[in-house]
């Protein structure tokens, strides 16, 4: 693996987007670009398709691979959608993710924004330490903190509510987010904020009206990413809620579509499906702007 | 943690016991036995239940509550979880002291955290007498120290799960009963390229069921009835011997096979013998498709068979209903429980969930659910034919951690795969068991 | 943060504090600070608190010292669970990293479709993990793998690959998975930091004679190294605490084979009920983990710093 990468990356490397492409023949660009990316997207979309394939697939086709191919469905069915969207709680589920999800990346964000800002650009005492210590906060694994945290949960009566999740997701958003954007605001030049503050404007006012619009692609991108997270979120999900109306859908898929030893593969297939195609529909929007913010981030 | 023995299981069963024998029918003795629970004014409940094993289960299960809210005002709240999930649950319950009113836990959970639990004594001698006693694994499994401390509800059974045609095309007219003779069969459907496996994989329901009744079938068992490890015997090392032959005949994959394969392998024509729960039935039969309802056709069910040990040694899944002592309604608690034990509501559960679940009450030994389809019957005696998890010592937060850490099901998998020898094997099950027992 | 105050006039001590760095950086850390320390630091504590004490489910416990970690320093399931951790962590980010630079390189060519390329190159991080799990469960499935049917039909093989049955089969399977799902992330944030780098410091190193792979190692990874430092230490933490890949593949089986030492501890503490040793392995996990950060992120920074003069 690494042998192919770095006999590949040289030519690649001068292959700079508004670069030196012209200098490469196009038989080549064939053999160094556009053969290895095909094969990537190739196995990074291969599970994908296979879930799509199943999730249209009836069940007898399941699990029949000696006598058809598994790679096509003979007559599709739109029972496991059906049976998804119609006989189970997923829309449900859907609306507590994204809700919770969206509530989540705004909360860390807030608190993100707030204390990177602190740390780059206010300079208190310590600032440099504090920095740190949140960054610490990530090694915490979530596996064994959900039992205090849940003693925590509960204290606050928060068990069992969006809030729970609302609340803990930042836990493990807001240090990366943080520092993404620590990145981002030291990029900032000081004297955007020299002016402004001799011109009476407060800190506040500051980090609103100049600091902000300079770093939406850092916003952009801590947000993304934190939304992602909070999507995928499990062992907290699992943990703090118990309605079934209250629940995600990592969590309400699971739990409505095993049945004892049985999956019910083709729902489940559907499940991951619906559950992801409305983020990466959302992806597919942001990602070019995505790429090209995180750019800010790397001039630390 | 308990310092529970079998003389204690006989002492509170005993009226139980003696009520079993006299008993005719239950609905003969449905007069006798009263109990009152008053339930608090304005109660509600909030009950987590593992998510349904067949679909019928959680129809009736349903059905029986809304009975039990329309006649007694009780609110209930039905949640589910996957049924691997319902521990973790159970646990934060227990440890924060909050959660759901009810839960129903799997295996020693009970053992686990006693002192949260709500006594249900009284209860369960009422059930008890009612319903031709409690088999006496479902006392051990409710009973802690002299006291019930949950109400076993029953257990999804474990039979061997098996190809008619391919079991006669080896040479059986009837499934083997014994060991030699089971090997003889395993043997034959290999050389007929007919699939036999079993999970040994870290499988929660299989792997453990396998493991355990392979071992315990020998008269080798992890513990003592003091507690003390014992599992590096000479009956393991035949035990494992044994499995070295068994797992031969397996198709290749059964070391990561978790609950799920077997059934989806039988299901596709690839096994001809396994064991199961009755899922794979109840998949094959109610399905849509011809093919499969023509593998329900040649499908048959048969008890584990007896091994040296002489007596049936099945681990079976058992489930325990626990009130939690945080409940404001303990009382309108124990009553939703005793309507949903009522042959009334059971015996409606049971027909609705095909005998997925076999009752810890004797009495519904005679639902028609178990002969009416022949092939069903195997799962009558699941409850009957079953020894506890820890057997044969104490239950507690040993007999669980040996479990939840698959030291079983490891040394089976380790011996059977040729990965270390049975006595190797032995010794390191021991070592990892004394972890948890010393303590 | 909709409304901004106004600021007339100020009574001088009011006007002091609030430029006060110290006391401002006070109050804009105060939500960061106040969630991570309620929902993070408090039960950390806790958690580690536990990990020196004998509580079981539902049982407070007391205090036994070392206790747990030495009855784990002679448990050989821990120290495989070490090992597998180790190896799990080493391997899968070493190839999500060069695996998600060359396709970072790749991507940063001009192409028709680039975006919508890079929407799909992202599909495997959005899924959720569990699902995606299960999606590769089934395609290693011992009896339906649809890789070793494909493998058949085309002669490779003539039995199905035991994927997960096998103990080396598996890690290695696992961390397939796992590089899988780690490799847009990685990809598409080292893409951003490429297009960072001005064309024009590699037309200056073309002229200069530079050779494409010098201009590589002496140009791109260079000015990449502090965008690899972050997402290079964020993907070794992530992997270091993986769980639901392996609890929802095979729940560290073959025979303890593919255990970590967060799905140990798991196993230990909520199905085994010992809490005080699951938290003490979690604990355990700590300085490891330390070490692990520790040294992506200095190693890579060190090389930033001693690079610093061509950076910017």
């Amino acid at each position: 693996m690494t042998d192919a990468s770095n006999s590949a990356i040289p030519t690649r490397a001068t292959g700079d987007s508004t670069g030196m492409d012209f200098l490469t023949s196009l038989p080549r660009r064939v053999v160094t670009v556009y053969i290895p990316l095909a094969i990537f997207i190739f196995v990074l979309l291969f599970p994908f398709y296979w879930m799509t394939i199943s999730a249209f697939k009836p069940n007898a086709e399941m699990s029949s691979n000696r006598n058809a191919n598994p790679f096509w469905i003979v007559s599709p069915t739109l029972e496991n959608i059906n049976h998804l969207l119609f006989n189970t709680d997923f829309p449900a589920w859907f609306w507590n993710t994204m809700l919770i999800s969206t509530a989540a990346t705004f909360v860390s964000l807030f608190a993100s924004v707030l204390a990177a800002y602190a740390i780059a650009r206010i300079r208190f005492k310590g600032a440099d330490q504090v920095g740190g210590i949140i960054f610490l906060a990530y090694l915490v694994p979530p596996s064994i903190l959900f039992i205090p945290l849940a003693s925590i949960v509960y204290e606050l009566e928060l068990y069992d509510t969006s809030w729970a999740l609302i609340l803990t997701y930042p836990t493990f958003l807001i240090p990366f987010c943080t520092w993404l954007l620590i990145g981002y605001f030291k990029a900032i030049p000081y004297e955007l904020e020299e002016c402004a503050v001799v011109d009476g404007a407060s800190r506040l006012q500051i980090l609103v009206k100049i600091v902000l619009p300079l770093a939406v692609p850092g916003l952009i991108s801590a947000g993304i990413f934190a939304f992602t997270l909070s999507w995928n979120e499990f062992i907290y999900a699992l943990t703090f809620i118990s309605s079934n109306e209250e629940k995600t859908i990592p969590v309400g898929v699971l739990t409505a579509l095993i049945e004892g030893d049985v999956y019910n593969w083709g729902a489940l297939m559907a499940g991951a499906l619906l559950g992801s195609l409305p983020v990466a529909i959302v992806y597919s929007f942001f990602v070019d702007y995505y790429v090209s913010s995180l750019t800010g981030a790397v001039k630390e | 943690m308990t310092d529970f023995n079998r003389r204690d299981a006989l002492k509170v069963g005993a009226g139980a016991a003696a009520a079993a024998g006299i008993a005719g029918s239950a609905e003969a003795q449905q007069a006798a036995p009263t109990i009152r629970i008053t339930p608090e004014r304005g109660a509600q409940l909030r009950v987590l239940r593992w998510r349904r094993f067949v679909e019928g289960d959680e129809r009736a299960w349903v059905a029986n509550t809304q009975k039990f809210t329309q006649n007694t005002g009780i609110q209930v709240r039905l949640d589910n979880e996957s049924w691997e999930d319902i521990r973790p649950k159970a646990a934060v319950a227990a440890n924060v002291g909050r959660g759901p009113d009810i839960i129903f836990g799997w295996y020693d959970d009970p053992h686990q955290y006693p002192d949260k639990l709500v006594e249900v004594t009284d209860l369960a001698n009422y059930l008890g007498r009612k319903y031709g006693g409690w088999y006496p694994v479902a006392q051990r499994y409710g009973i802690n120290n002299n006291k019930w401390m949950s109400l076993p509800l029953g257990c999804a059974g474990n039979a061997m799960v098996y190809r008619i045609g391919a079991v006669r095309e080896a040479g059986f007219e009837q499934f083997p009963r014994d060991f030699p003779g089971f090997l003889r069969l395993c043997q034959a459907l290999k050389r007929n390229n007919k699939g036999v496996g079993f999970a040994l994989g870290n499988a929660v329901g299989d792997g453990n069921g396998f493991a355990h009744w392979l071992v315990w079938s020998h008269g080798a068992k992890m513990v003592d009835d003091q507690g003390n490890v014992v599992i590096n015997s000479p009956q393991t090392i035949a035990a494992l011997e044994y499995a070295k032959q068994l797992y031969e005949t397996f198709i290749p994959g059964t070391l990561s096979w978790g609950d799920i394969n077997n059934n989806r392998a039988f299901l596709a024509g690839e096994l001809a013998l396994t064991a199961n729960g009755i899922s794979v039935y109840y998949s094959a039969k109610t399905s849509t498709d011809a093919a499969q309802r023509a593998i329900a056709d040649d499908l048959n069910h048969a008890n584990l068979p007896i091994g040296p040990a002489g007596r049936a040694t099945e681990i079976n899944l058992a489930t325990q209903a626990m009130i939690f002592k945080y409940t404001r309604y303990p009382n309108a608690a124990k009553e939703y429980l005793r309507f949903m034990w009522e042959q009334e509501q059971i015996n409606a559960w049971v027909e609705a969930s095909i005998g997925y679940v076999t009752p810890a009450l004797q009495a519904f030994e005679r639902h028609p659910i178990w002969t009416s389809d022949p092939k069903v019957t195997p799962y009558r005696d699941s409850y009957k034919n079953m020894l506890w998890s820890g057997y044969s010592g104490p239950m507690g937060y040993a007999s669980a951690a040996s479990m939840a850490d698959y030291i079983m099901v490891n040394m089976v998998a380790e011996a059977a795969s040729g990965a270390r020898t049975p006595q190797q094997a032995a010794e390191r099950a021991a070592e990892r068991a004394n972890r948890y027992y010393r303590l | 943060m909709a409304s901004i105050p106004a600021i007339p006039y100020q009574s001088s001590w009011r006007s002091r504090l609030v430029e006060n760095k110290n006391f401002l950086g006070a109050v804009f850390m105060i939500p960061a600070a106040g969630i991570l320390l309620v929902f993070l630091a408090w039960p950390l504590l806790r958690g580690i608190w536990l990990g020196f004490t004998n509580a079981t489910l539902g049982r407070e416990g007391r205090f036994i010292g070392l206790g747990n970690f030495i009855s784990l320093a002679q448990d050989s399931v821990f120290w495989l669970s070490v090992f597998n951790t180790f190896f799990y962590t080493v391997i899968a980010s070493v190839a999500k990293f060069a695996l998600g630079l060359w396709l970072a390189l790749l991507l940063n060519h001009n192409m028709p479709f680039k975006a919508q390329i890079r929407a799909f190159i992202l599909l495997p991080y959005i899924v959720p993990t569990v699902l995606s799990a299960l999606a590769w469960l089934w395609m290693y499935d011992a009896q339906f793998s649809v890789i070793s049917w494909l493998l058949t039909q085309l002669g490779l093989i003539d039995r199905y690959i035991d994927f997960l049955g096998d103990a080396w089969n598996a890690r290695l399977s696992l961390i397939v998975a796992n590089v899988w799902r780690g490799i847009p992330f990685i990809a598409i944030t080292l893409l951003a930091g490429l297009q960072t780098i001005s064309p024009s410091l590699y037309e200056a190193a073309a002229l200069d004679g530079a050779t494409a792979s010098q201009r590589f190692w002496h140009v791109t990874m260079p000015l990449l190294m502090p965008i690899i430092a972050i997402v290079m230490t964020f993907s070794v933490l992530f992997t270091f605490t993986d769980f639901q890949l392996i609890y929802s593949m095979t729940k560290g089986g073959p025979v303890n084979a593919t255990h970590l030492m967060a799905t140990l501890s798991f196993q230990r503490a909520i199905p085994g009920g010992q809490m005080g040793e699951g938290a003490a392995i979690s604990t355990a996990m700590i300085p490891f983990l330390l070490a692990a950060v520790l040294f992506t992120y200095f190693g890579m920074h060190r090389r930033k710093w001693q690079q610093g003069a061509r950076d910017d």
